[in-house]
């Protein structure tokens, strides 16, 4: 596998869209975040000068695993996206054919696109930890790992982005409808998580059969779920009448949302004409 | 040895048959031509023996065994356009190849010096002309110097110059023993390059076997004289040919393949009195036997 992760490797390094698209990601890291720290910080000075609360930072450690993964999460779009370019790219080019006439086997090739997908999934992560490090440090608490968990619940989002992205680039194979339709999916995926939330509500209000905010249960909403903030509007109503904790559910819709897109990549790249 | 073995190999697209039951080898050190017109379904049977495409029905062989990726390394194989990286450069490019065949970095400047792609070898791939392409689609099967190689159309857009220039590396790679696969349909390019050849229409396999069987049951020996009447007399006495045949105010005389004995028949006129002014040995047009056999 080290030997086909360099290969890829040569194919990506002077590649200038993994370049800006990277780029783009890890700054927007950092500045989603500094934008939020700033606003946090001159509101909470301002609301203490009128002495209304206690002092506060959503990046005071803990709350800072927490905080940078969320809006990191709001930009994972990104790395998607480079996804979608790098495998399409090789339907484009035909050079997916190429790799296997010249000595790849089909298996070798889908299988280093999913580490692919894995590896940019950590190293978001890894992104995501350092930055959040770095503003906890800089809101002056003293270090805790307590809310470390969230850094794995970004790195299960990522994943799950990735891994849609994969399944669609593998799917349509050309990029611009292989982007519009990772855009278009996200979307249509989010509204019926809104309706799902919805009838999640009048079921409990109804017939008193609480299934749990029922929006969570889609591939792109699940690992976003376990990570949206508690005082987002419409989950803390759905949290508030559906008492009943569904995460561990959750979390194992996640996972096996993210076997079956592996598995469906896979077979697809196994056993069609390519 | 064969270096490949195809075994009643079918493929559908639907309602269309692409191949219908194909079966021939290739024997080693041989020159092995894929004849057919577009549509017949050559790139299709070499995409499956490349497993970028799934065979319906059939199986096949490579270096008589059961094929695999490393059997694929074992071969360099241009099929139908150049695949490349549009982003890198031609070294960048090969040394992916390179890196995929398991082979070093090592002969990446010599098989560029071969295709004449010295010059432009840091240029991108996207900046390259339709023949730049092709010839370093051709550059990338000689990474490695492997002993078998398979061509489809190499000489799909390239200039005459450029297509002479493949033609004599084909030669030369035949002549170090290589074993070359290739598939055209250009009747000329078969005919002038391959030892042995496979004629496909819509899918179907005509004839396979030795490039002088195949296109050329007879030899054709054409004869002129001053006095084509007397010529007429005296070569109707003669033994050993087939068949005879007015052309162009010539006799077309047709002997079993390798039969022929000119300096026999030239004494033979002059002994009765005819001096020829026109003597010449044909092999029948492949062109003509082509559409005899797909027809």
């Amino acid at each position: 596998m080290i030997q086909l992760l360099k290969i890829e490797w040569l194919k990506i390094k002077n590649y200038n869209a993994f370049i800006i698209l990277s780029s783009f990601f890890a700054l927007g890291v950092v500045a989603v975040n500094y934008v939020a720290f700033s606003v946090y910080k001159n509101m909470i000075s301002e609301v203490n000068a009128a002495k209304m609360m206690s002092s506060f930072s959503p990046y005071d450690f803990d709350r800072t695993w927490h905080t940078t993964s969320y809006f990191a999460g709001c930009i994972l779009l990104l790395p998607g996206l480079l996804i979608i370019m790098l495998v399409t790219n090789e339907f484009t080019y035909r050079t997916h054919r190429q790799n296997i006439i010249d000595g790849w086997s089909r298996k070798q090739f889908i299988e280093v696109k999913i580490v692919l997908a894995i590896i940019a999934a950590l190293a978001s992560t890894a992104l995501v930890i350092l930055t959040a490090l770095v503003f906890g440090l800089a809101s002056g608490t003293s270090f805790s790992l307590e809310g470390f968990s969230f850094t794995g619940i970004f790195f299960l989002k990522a994943l799950t982005y990735n891994m849609v992205a994969l399944l669609i680039s593998v799917l349509i194979r050309r990029t611009g409808f292989a982007t519009g339709m990772f855009f278009i999916y996200m979307g249509f995926e989010n509204f019926v998580s809104q309706l799902l939330d919805i009838w999640s509500i009048k079921l409990r209000r109804d017939n008193t059969i609480d299934l749990g905010s029922m929006g969570d249960y889609l591939p792109m909403n699940a690992a976003d779920g376990l990570l949206t903030f508690p005082d987002n509007p419409v989950k803390s109503l759905a949290r508030g009448v559906l008492p009943t904790d569904y995460t561990s559910v959750v979390m194992v819709l996640c996972a096996a949302y993210l076997v079956l897109f592996c598995w469906w990549s896979y077979n697809r790249i196994i056993k069609t004409d390519l | 040895m064969s270096i490949l073995s195809v075994d009643n190999l079918c493929k559908n697209y639907g309602a269309v048959q692409a191949l219908n039951g194909v079966t021939f080898s290739v024997p080693k050190g041989s020159v092995f031509g894929i004849l057919g017109p577009n549509g017949s379904g050559k790139t299709t049977m070499l995409g499956i023996i490349m497993d970028i495409l799934k065979p319906t029905a059939g199986s096949y062989t490579l270096f008589d065994t059961t094929p695999d990726e490393n059997s694929r390394r074992k071969i360099g194989t241009f099929l139908e356009t150049p695949n490349f990286y549009h982003y890198l450069s031609a070294v960048r490019n090969l040394k992916i190849t390179a890196a995929i065949k398991q082979r070093g970095d090592e002969d990446i400047l010599q098989v560029l010096e071969t295709v004449n792609l010295t010059e432009r070898k840091d240029s991108r791939f996207s900046t390259y002309s339709l023949g730049m392409k092709q010839r370093l689609a051709i550059a990338s099967c000689l990474l490695g110097n492997p002993d078998v190689l398979i061509f489809d159309e190499p000489t799909n857009g390239l200039d005459p110059v450029g297509i002479a220039e493949i033609r004599e590396l084909i030669k030369q790679l035949r002549q170090q023993g290589k074993t070359i696969i290739m598939a055209s349909h250009l009747l000329d390019e078969v005919e002038k390059v391959c030892t042995h050849v496979a004629i496909l229409k819509k899918g179907k396999l005509i004839a396979a076997g030795d490039v002088n069987e195949i296109l050329a049951n007879d030899d054709i020996v054409e004869l002129g004289a001053p006095d084509m009447e007397k010529l007429k007399n005296i070569i109707g006495r003669l033994t050993g040919y087939n068949d005879i045949k007015e052309h162009d105010n010539l006799l077309q005389l047709f002997y079993p393949v390798g039969t022929t004995n000119l300096e026999s028949i030239n004494r033979y006129c002059f002994e009765n009195g005819v001096v020829l002014n026109y003597m010449q040995l044909k092999k029948k047009s492949l062109e003509s036997k082509f559409f005899e056999l797909t027809n």
